[in-house]
């Protein structure tokens, strides 16, 4: 009797996935585009390529294992190194303390914001849906909606008002800016009072619609306002030391230190050992002096001699490069769709 | 010619054909045909960087750079299962710095497999496999700190590399390290040319796990691949033949090889 061991049941079952996964881009990719609408799947494919985006980026979370597990290993053992180890873990919590510190500011930033748009957009659907038959609609009536904006519009600039007298951080021409807003809104809202709200004529409507413009004007001032006291929080000044102060500049060094290992790795590849490599120092003198101005100075060729070699030589020997690796991992692509793989991958196989 | 969303016919016929050099080969191969491969010296020298180590009791450090996970990578798994196999038969010690988190999960199969088939199972340690940073020059400075800290004997790096490329092979360079690199990015090449010991460039890392294990599968691919190559070659010189007669011709009205890969369904009459 055959039996089926549970690495060959795992190994069929990747296999299945990685077949069906892939039979979905490779038919996207060879039907024409007529076909791919007639059956639906055009309009639905960013969110299905985004499902596939969002399994790979639960990945993140093994990374974040591994690390905390190899250093904090090290760390509870005092093995060799342990210090650097303790640094990286510190560095990683505080890290992704700050940060998510920052996101849940920036979701209550966010929201907000909301709150102060909902004017504009609250009158500008009262005007859309006054223009609809009334057959369709199931809102209340045109007086009641009025009346709930205006009581909404009042309790909100109140509030802010209130909040503006004791707040302190955003710079005070915007919080000026602000005001004024404040009082244009309020001053819009008040003149809703002047007409009469039994349906909604061409008057009443372009009352309606200064609401809408104020309200949209208010609710940026208030972002820009909201943003400029966010920037003055701890957190985010913690964020912006730690990623722009340290994270970015540290990334910054280490793509400095290029410049010195180019020169280091000149050195020791243009000694004339051999043809190859008196070519190589041949073709680098020519790029490097038709680069400058000094290469003229000894050929008015030298430009054009470099931009050949650049563009012919070199463009040549790029393009042979990447047909050989493209066709090569075509074949590989083909491989893995059909799950065709060497047996000695596979960590359960024993032979 | 640009991405394509959508494939034309001409390009459905390719990646048919291709799909069936692929499956041809296959067959060949397993009916007990034997391809030749020619001397790849970067690979050759893979043996003799792991007994260096042995001898000198120093770690072998293998990175995989900033490789995603995809035709590749798995082109890189074949060179570490041998070295893997390699270094657990020499009981040496075997770092793979990590970049990606969705490759370190293959990867860490692939290394635990090859210690299985070394018969050195338990020797494997998870904690071999390390994660340094999915930011490019955390990973950098990352892979310098380790090779200065274990004093890798031997260093290979294989797969996708950018900016960072130099700065790791100089820090095998400072420590003195074998190193053997293989990269699919053309403007990598150069800079591993200077600081390496062997380079392997472009499709030569496709070429390595095949070389290294002769297995049927891998050999079958690489002779699909040169073949389909062989037949780019082929089309590549006939539009260069046909565009220098149109030129001196120019009265003469030529199909383009382009056509055939341009053409859409839509122009298409039945």
């Amino acid at each position: 009797m055959v039996t089926i061991n549970s690495s060959d049941q795992r190994a069929r079952l990747i296999g299945i996935f990685t077949f069906l996964g892939g039979i979905y881009f490779f038919l996207y990719f060879v039907l024409p585009e007529s076909a791919i609408s007639f059956i639906g799947v055009k309009d639905r494919h960013e969110a299905i390529s985004n499902g596939f985006i969002v399994i790979g980026a639960m990945a993140i979370g093994l990374g974040l294992f591994n690390l905390v597990s190899a250093h904090g290993t090290r760390i509870v053992f005092k093995k060799i190194g342990w210090v650097y180890s303790l640094a990286l873990i510190t560095g990683l919590v505080c890290m992704l303390g700050v940060t998510s510190a920052q996101w849940l500011q920036s979701l209550a930033l966010s929201a907000e914001q909301q709150r102060s748009q909902i004017i504009s957009e609250f009158a500008q659907r009262i005007i859309d849906d006054a223009d609809k038959t009334t057959a369709t609609l199931t809102v209340p009536a045109l007086q009641v909606r009025v009346d709930a904006l205006k009581l909404y519009g009042f309790e909100h600039l109140s509030v802010l008002e209130t909040k503006l007298l004791g707040q302190r951080g955003a710079s005070s021409l915007l919080q000026h800016e602000l005001q004024k807003n404040i009082a244009t809104v309020r001053e819009k809202l008040a003149q809703l009072d002047a007409v009469s709200w039994g349906e909604l004529s061409p008057g009443s409507a372009t009352l309606l619609k200064e609401v809408v413009t104020s309200g949209a004007k208010f609710s940026v001032a208030r972002g820009a306002y909201l943003r400029e006291a966010a920037a003055t929080t701890t957190v985010q000044q913690l964020y912006t030391l730690l990623y722009e102060g340290f994270f970015n500049q540290l990334g910054s060094a280490m793509f400095a230190l290029l410049g010195v290992y180019i020169a280091a790795a000149a050195y020791r590849a243009f000694r004339i050992r051999s043809v190859e490599s008196a070519l190589m120092m041949a073709a680098a003198l020519i790029v490097m002096l038709g680069q400058i101005s000094f290469g003229r100075m000894i050929s008015d060729d030298m430009p054009a001699l470099r931009q050949w070699l650049l563009e012919v030589p070199n463009s040549a020997a790029f393009r042979a490069i990447r047909l050989g690796a493209g066709v090569a991992g075509l074949m590989l692509a083909i491989r893995m769709w059909l799950s065709i793989e060497s047996r000695s991958f596979s960590a359960g196989k024993k032979r | 010619m640009g991405g394509l969303e959508h494939a034309t016919p001409g390009i459905l016929v390719t990646v048919a054909f291709a799909v069936l050099l692929l499956l041809y080969e296959l067959r060949r191969v397993e009916r007990g045909y034997r391809h030749f491969i020619r001397r790849i010296p970067g690979i050759d020298a893979v043996e003799g960087a792991i007994g260096r180590c042995a001898e000198q009791g120093r770690a072998v450090v293998f990175t995989t750079a900033l490789t995603d996970v995809g035709p590749v990578l798995y082109a890189c798994l074949g060179v570490l299962h041998a070295v893997a196999k390699r270094v657990a038969g020499y009981k040496l010690k075997l770092i793979v710095p990590q970049y990606s988190p969705e490759a370190m999960v293959i990867v860490e199969d692939a290394v635990r497999g090859a210690y299985n088939d070394a018969g050195r199972g338990a020797a494997f340690d998870p904690q071999s496999i390390v994660f340094l940073s999915s930011e490019q020059f955390a990973f950098a400075s990352g892979y310098m700190g380790l090779v200065h800290r274990e004093k890798a004997g031997a260093a290979f790096m294989f797969g996708v590399f950018a900016a960072e490329a130099l700065v790791l092979a100089e820090a095998g360079q400072q420590v003195g390290a074998q190193q053997i690199a293989a990269s699919v990015s053309p403007e990598q090449v150069a800079f591993f040319i200077c600081t390496c010991d062997y380079t392997l460039i472009g499709e030569e890392l496709f070429g390595a796990s095949a070389y290294m294990s002769r297995e049927p599968v891998q050999v079958a691919t690489l002779a699909a691949q040169d073949r389909l190559k062989l037949l780019f070659a082929l089309v590549i010189i006939i539009g260069v033949l046909g565009a220098t007669l149109q030129s001196i011709y120019p009265t003469w009205s030529l199909p383009t090889v382009d056509l055939f890969f341009t053409t859409e369904w839509s122009s298409l009459t039945w």
